[in-house]
């Protein structure tokens, strides 16, 4: 019973992702955007003549990648609070921790999408770029941190909306957000070894395993560790607080 | 309507919204956490001995080297001086929008532009003035006064001042892209990743060197002793050409604010 | 004292205003009454300068809104409800605005008292009820002491008390010698207090007058309404009277 609810109001969250115009542009732009910067991206690693393979351009395209992906976590819960639909939305479904739930679920979802297309592109577009500047094939390996790649920029959409969740309102959760992962984390990296267990450092290990202590496997744990922690004080909050 | 009480007005609604004063706070305690961060790596060489540059120890160096992270800040306030108008107020209260009594107040909208605009510079200006010194003293602090600074006086004056424009420029950027998309996403998005390591404008440099004349790219050397990738503009042309860009996204933003519908 | 001439307006392919033109005059209460999407709202924006006009002009005084040197002490205007931000306090709102207008400081408590805010001034608007955003947007609309008074549904959330209150306001302005411009589409609230009439459906003017010329021939105000807007009750805007909705024949 609870399960055939929770799948209804699922639908209706992505039914919302569907409708809302910014959240499209997002999907639709970070592809794109990704595409571009892979073909930038691989000129660049043609003109030093080394080999432009899959793994490594989208390994340097994802940094970028995830500023869309952070975006679109932001949106449902702060396209909601800001415009005033909350109120509606908690009238319809009042069980908040319901609410919750199929509104993660629709945002996994529209977040794997997204990944999906945007690591697609990033693909495409380096074969593409590498085709039309005559470069020496690259060996692939298997594929498996391309699809890290996908993955990575998943949980980090999950991170951006578990800090949403938290603080409800666009800027603040977006600026927060993307200043943790653009400019806090790869200065505390710079800085000390401990920066492993920041939530995108530890998350990294899924397309570029350099740690020496986290595998792919162990990092992404620490990743959803950190969303968990966000996400349940989030879910704490939102029940018990008015809106 | 005159330039003064449009200024003056503007200036009270900035100062009476949250989050100019979070955005100020942040740059201020953000950037003097980095340079307890850096201050504190640089405390453990001089104690452990090794052997660095003279400039490694100095307090205004390592305080320095935090300050291009504080660009973010001057973002946050040259995007939601802006953006405030455009919020849409709780149903509840009418839903309605603020830009509606902005504009009743003030009509000329070149002149509530530039008004906006000079808020933003005092707003940002006052944050440098408060965090560069911060910073400053925070290094001193954590490095002890043992060893001698390298900077002279005026010589910090100068990098400074050419920070605070840096971010000044910056901020204006930001309000004019809020004018003409009525929302601060893409300002945020696209000025916070040019600030931050992920800089698709200095991808785009890979691809061309024109990208060297991008606003953020052309200013970096404001940043003076910072740093930075070869190539591009030095400090004094490319303030010039960051100055170039501003003043033209602040006209076109002037221009269709005027022109369209509230 | 406010001037409505020829008033053109397109949004795209559609004309939201066409040709309106009508006169508020001083010492008097004009209610411009019409259905919703007829373009009140509209025409009122173009008047206060927020959007433009495609054609014709709309004049405060002989002048465009937008030459005023202190708008705000000549129109006192509510057209967005409270018009503040959520996160102010409507002593802080109160004191942007008249700041703006070079208006003295005091106008803020005065106002405030007036409108039977003077408790709430320091709490944030986005707390308020839309009674209380209301009577934030009229406080804001006399703080400069206008000659004129344009108000776009002003009893929109108002209890019964304050519907008085407003209506005593409106009537005492107008009986001073001020110029009331107010959009309405509850007759009730219309006919205590208008003395002249603008009614306006479709973008088109479909009558004006005093209110005794508008309803004359009429049962009552609201049978003139309905007769000079051309809709059968229960209808939305745009559909054919005829065709109702399932039930209600």
């Amino acid at each position: 019973m609870t399960g055939k609810r929770l799948a209804h109001i699922a639908v209706a969250e992505l039914g919302k992702l569907r409708t809302l115009p910014v959240a499209v542009m997002t999907t639709v732009g970070t592809a794109v955007i990704g595409a571009l910067v892979a073909a930038a991206l691989t000129a660049q690693l043609v003109d030093h003549g080394l080999p432009a393979s899959a793994a490594a351009v989208t390994a340097q395209a994802v940094p970028f990648l995830q500023i869309g992906l952070i975006l679109l976590g932001v949106l449902p819960m702060s396209h909601e609070h800001d415009g005033g639909q909350l109120r509606t939305t908690l009238t319809a479904v009042p069980r908040r921790g319901l609410l919750l739930a199929g509104k993660s679920i629709a945002t996994l979802l529209c977040l794997a999408l997204a990944a999906s297309a945007a690591v697609g592109g990033v693909v495409a577009a380096t074969a593409l770029t590498g085709r039309l500047l005559d470069a020496p094939p690259a060996e692939d390996v298997a594929g498996q941190p391309v699809v890290g790649a996908a993955g990575y920029l998943v949980v980090v959409g999950l991170l951006a909306h578990a800090v949403a969740l938290l603080v409800r309102s666009l800027i603040p959760a977006l600026v927060g957000t993307l200043s943790l992962v653009l400019i806090v984390s790869p200065l505390l990296a710079g800085l000390t070894r401990h920066a492993r267990w920041l939530p995108d450092r530890a998350a990294r290990e899924l397309y570029d395993p350099t740690d020496a202590v986290l595998t792919a496997a162990t990092g992404t744990l620490v990743m959803l560790a950190w969303i968990a922690l966000v996400g349940g004080i989030a879910a704490v909050l939102f029940v018990r607080r008015d809106p | 309507m005159s330039f003064w009480n449009t200024f003056t007005a503007e200036l009270r609604k900035a100062g009476t919204l949250p989050a100019s004063w979070v955005a100020v706070a942040v740059t201020l305690f953000g950037s003097a956490g980095v340079t307890v961060l850096n201050a504190v790596a640089a405390r453990t060489a001089l104690d452990s001995g090794a052997q660095e540059s003279q400039g490694f120890f100095s307090a205004f160096e390592t305080a320095y080297a935090a300050v291009p992270l504080g660009t973010v800040g001057a973002v946050v306030l040259g995007v939601v001086v802006m953006s405030s108008e455009y919020a849409a107020n709780s149903t509840d209260a009418g839903g309605g929008r603020q830009v509606t009594a902005t504009l009743a107040a003030s009509p000329r909208r070149a002149v509530l532009l530039a008004a906006k605009a000079l808020t933003v510079v005092l707003f940002v200006g006052l944050t440098a003035a408060a965090t560069i010194p911060a910073c400053i003293g925070v290094a001193r602090l954590v490095i002890g006064s043992g060893p001698p600074e390298t900077v002279g006086l005026d010589d910090a004056l100068v990098r400074s001042v050419g920070a605070t424009l840096y971010w000044a420029l910056t901020g204006l950027i930001a309000l004019a892209i809020t004018t003409l998309a009525r929302s601060g996403i893409i300002p945020l998005v696209v000025l916070i990743a040019n600030s931050s390591v992920v800089s698709f404008s200095l991808l785009l440099t890979h691809v061309t060197p024109l990208a060297h004349w991008l606003p953020d790219l052309a200013g970096r050397r404001l940043f003076v002793g910072l740093p930075t990738v070869d190539g591009g503009l030095d400090a004094g042309p490319g303030a010039l050409v960051m100055g170039a860009w501003t003043f033209a996204l602040l006209a076109v933003a002037g221009i269709v604010f005027s022109r369209r519908d509230a | 004292m406010l001037l409505i001439e020829q008033l053109v307006k397109r949004h795209g392919s559609r004309t939201v205003l066409d040709r309106i033109g009508f006169e508020a005059r001083p010492g008097r209460v004009t209610a411009f009454l019409g259905p919703n999407g007829a373009g009140k709202s509209s025409t009122l924006r173009i008047l206060l300068g927020l959007d433009r006009a495609d054609g014709g002009r709309a004049l405060v005084g002989g002048r465009p809104y937008r030459s005023l040197r202190d708008p705000l002490r000549t129109v006192g205007s509510m057209l967005d409800g409270s018009g503040a931000h959520r996160s102010r306090t409507a002593r802080d709102h109160l004191a942007w605005v008249a700041r703006s207008n070079g208006i003295p400081r005091r106008r803020i408590g005065e106002v405030l008292e007036q409108v039977g805010l003077a408790d709430a001034g320091r709490v944030r608007v986005g707390r308020y009820s839309l009674g209380m955003g209301q009577r934030l947007g009229l406080a804001a609309a006399l703080l400069g002491r206008p000659e004129a008074l344009v108000l776009d549904e002003p009893v929109n959330g108002l209890d019964p008390e304050g519907i008085r209150w407003i209506r005593g306001l409106l009537r005492g302005h107008a009986d001073g010698g001020g110029t009331v411009l107010l959009s309405s589409h509850l007759m009730s609230e219309v006919a205590g207090i208008a003395d002249d009439l603008v009614v306006v459906s479709g973008g088109r003017i479909a009558a004006a007058g005093t209110l005794d010329e508008v309803t004359a021939g009429y049962a009552s105000l609201e049978d003139a309404f309905f007769a000079l807007t051309g809709r059968e009750p229960g209808l939305e805007p745009g559909r054919e009277p005829g065709r109702e909705q399932g039930a209600a024949r």
